[in-house]
């Protein structure tokens, strides 16, 4: 229905889809989409759902190789194979004023659509220059951007906007979704500072629904687990995530 | 109307399509994605003695007109395979073909022991000695005939179900497995299981897979298919069904003619969970028009040039 460029690789794509809105329930879940029914490209590709409206889903894609470029290319009345949603959702978000939102680049769809529900929460969007951010940075709204260069918002990482945020707040809970750098990051800053945390991770998927066993996540080891096991070790980020606890996964 | 039913052993599937091992879970998964009960069959997802949880991540990546996987064999062990899958097959609809993996002769014959003494809806067994993506593990059944006969051999000592052995096409000489597992006793042979393959990312110099090689399977693979499962059919008696690739109707005639008298659906159900649904109406569509009679006088009936 639309497919817009929102910044330098990021576009947004809106299309009719009444069949998945009927079973969606929440901001994380996801959708796996196949653009074209050749083998080209075997695997569907998972993306987050950024917004539901109406009979209308949105994802906010970053072009990065061969299916999302060629799905930037798409026009109004084209058609792609879509299934979903999938995945399980951001919990206990619902009091804004202690929820501090992060995203960036691949990450930023199911943070946009978790802020749309709860306008109160504050949203930390990082980027490497202001050419890849679409938003304007306006803290009073609780809006903040950062850059590495400084171009726009904030100069650095979302950490230390982070920091500011999580003192601000009475009992500041963290979502997070972005490059596994910036979950790290967050996840560090987060179980050192007792910090209730959800992370959004991404994982290599072949079915996206739990039957290939693809797209292991490590789980963060605990105490007396027995040599054989199965999903003690590993969950799998289609149907055990995408979203997580920062306790419970641990990235290489 | 083609009669698409054929038969393996005493048994009649209703049709020649089965799901592969691996690539539709342990069958009741994706019943809200696909009528399961249209399948002539569903293979399970290998079961192990004890469970395991596989192979560290990263497992998947796709590659030209397929994908490299290195799971590991993650699955839930045998017990709670008994416990809470087996009862699930009383209503499914389909034949249950149980996929069995293990290490060594003992753990094969204890995971088919267990099976076997309770009643279930089970109708026999695939044995995977074919896995590439488990250090120590059935492929060294898969590669050698003697130790290929001699699981046959034990297995068909405890059970009267269907026994379907699986083969690696990552070996020298695939017909004188299929033949080891004639002589021990199996029913059926199924070939053939992923290929080994590497996947390189040239940007960062990194392999895409954990365990660096891992089985590559779609239709990259379907020629590989083909050509196993057409020597195979000339080496033995028992029925072959063949795999690799398949993600249509015609595709799976192509199987039929090498010599198959069954398809396994695998990677294609990834895409599409109905994937083996449509290719049994493609293989419908195909047999009304061409007016054939019966689906099973496609087997071995391909054409070549020198015999
Ligand atoms: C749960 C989840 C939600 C996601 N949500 C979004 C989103 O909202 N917006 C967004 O831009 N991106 C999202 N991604 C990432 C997105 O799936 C990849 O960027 C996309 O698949 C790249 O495909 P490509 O052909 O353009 O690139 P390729 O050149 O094929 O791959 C580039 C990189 O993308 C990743 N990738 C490729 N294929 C897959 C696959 N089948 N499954 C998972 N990752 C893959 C790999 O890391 C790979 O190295 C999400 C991923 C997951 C797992
Ligand atoms: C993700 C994945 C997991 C698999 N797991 C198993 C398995 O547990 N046991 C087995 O015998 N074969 C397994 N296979 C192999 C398939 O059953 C099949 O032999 C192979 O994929 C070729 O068929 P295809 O090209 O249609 O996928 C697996 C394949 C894939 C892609």
């Amino acid at each position: 229905m639309a497919n817009v460029q929102l910044a330098k690789n990021l576009w947004s794509m809106k299309f009719k889809a009444p069949e998945i809105i009927e079973e969606y329930f929440g901001a994380g879940q996801f959708i796996s989409i196949l653009v074209c029914d050749t083998w080209e490209h075997p695997l569907r590709r998972p993306m987050s759902i950024a917004d539901v409206k109406g009979d209308c889903i949105s994802i906010i894609y970053k072009t990065v190789g061969a299916v999302t470029k060629s799905l930037a290319k798409m026009h109004p009345g084209d058609s792609i194979n879509v299934l979903g949603p999938l995945g399980n959702t951001f919990t206990g978000w619902e009091d804004g004023r202690d929820s501090i939102l992060v995203g960036g680049g691949v990450g930023l769809a199911p943070m946009l659509n978790l802020h749309k529900m709860v306008k109160t929460s504050t949203i930390i969007i990082g980027a490497r220059t202001s050419e890849e951010h679409f938003l304007s940075h306006s803290p009073q709204e609780g809006i903040f951007l950062t850059t590495d260069d400084g171009s726009i918002g904030i100069r650095g990482t979302v950490i230390p906007t982070l920091e500011s945020q999580v003192m601000s707040k009475q009992n500041p809970k963290i979502f997070a979704c972005g490059p596994e750098p910036m979950l790290k990051a967050v996840q560090s800053f987060a179980l050192e500072n007792q910090i209730p945390t959800q992370l959004s991770v991404e994982s290599y998927m072949a079915c996206g629904i739990g039957i290939c066993q693809g797209c292991a996540i490590k789980k963060t080891e605990k105490e007396g687990i027995m040599r054989q096991t199965y999903h003690e070790k590993y969950d799998l980020v289609c149907v055990n995530g995408p979203v997580f606890s920062a306790e419970e996964v641990t990235f290489d | 109307m083609t009669d698409l039913r054929i038969k393996i052993g005493d048994i009649t599937f209703s049709n020649p399509v089965f799901t592969a091992s691996g690539t539709f879970g342990y069958g009741t998964e994706v019943s809200d994605l696909t009528d399961v009960s249209k399948l002539g069959a569903i293979v399970t997802k290998s079961v192990t003695l004890f469970p395991r949880e596989g192979n560290p991540p990263p497992r998947v990546v796709e590659t030209p007109a397929g994908m490299i996987n290195s799971i590991g064999l993650a699955n839930v062990g045998v017990e709670r395979y008994i416990r809470e899958m087996i009862p699930l097959y009383d209503n499914i609809g389909t034949k249950v073909i149980m996929n069995i993996a293990g290490t060594t002769l003992e753990e094969y014959c204890d995971v088919l022991e267990k099976v076997e003494v309770i009643s279930s809806n089970i109708c026999g067994y695939e044995i995977n000695i074919s896995c590439p993506n488990v250090k120590k593990g059935g492929m060294q059944f898969g590669v050698d005939s003697s130790m290929t006969e001699a699981l046959t051999a034990e297995m068909r000592k405890r059970t009267e179900r269907l026994i379907i052995m699986k083969l690696s096409p990552n070996v020298t000489d695939i017909t004188s497995i299929a033949k080891a597992a004639e002589n021990g006793g199996a029913d059926a042979v199924s070939a053939i299981n992923t290929v080994v393959g590497m996947s390189i990312d040239s940007e960062t110099g990194k392999s895409q897979i954990y365990t660096t090689y891992g089985g590559l399977s779609g239709p990259a693979i379907k020629p590989i298919g083909l050509a196993t499962v057409h020597k195979v059919y000339q080496s033995v008696n028992i029925p072959v069904i063949g795999l690799g690739g398949i993600t249509t109707g015609l595709d799976a005639v192509e199987y039929l003619l090498a010599g198959a008298v069954a398809v396994q659906v695998g990677t294609a159900t990834f895409r599409h969970a109905d994937a083996g649904e449509q290719i049994i109406n493609e293989l419908h569509q195909f047999g009304d028009s061409k007016s054939i009679e019966k689906i099973s006088s496609l087997t071995g009936a391909v054409k070549t040039y020198t015999k």
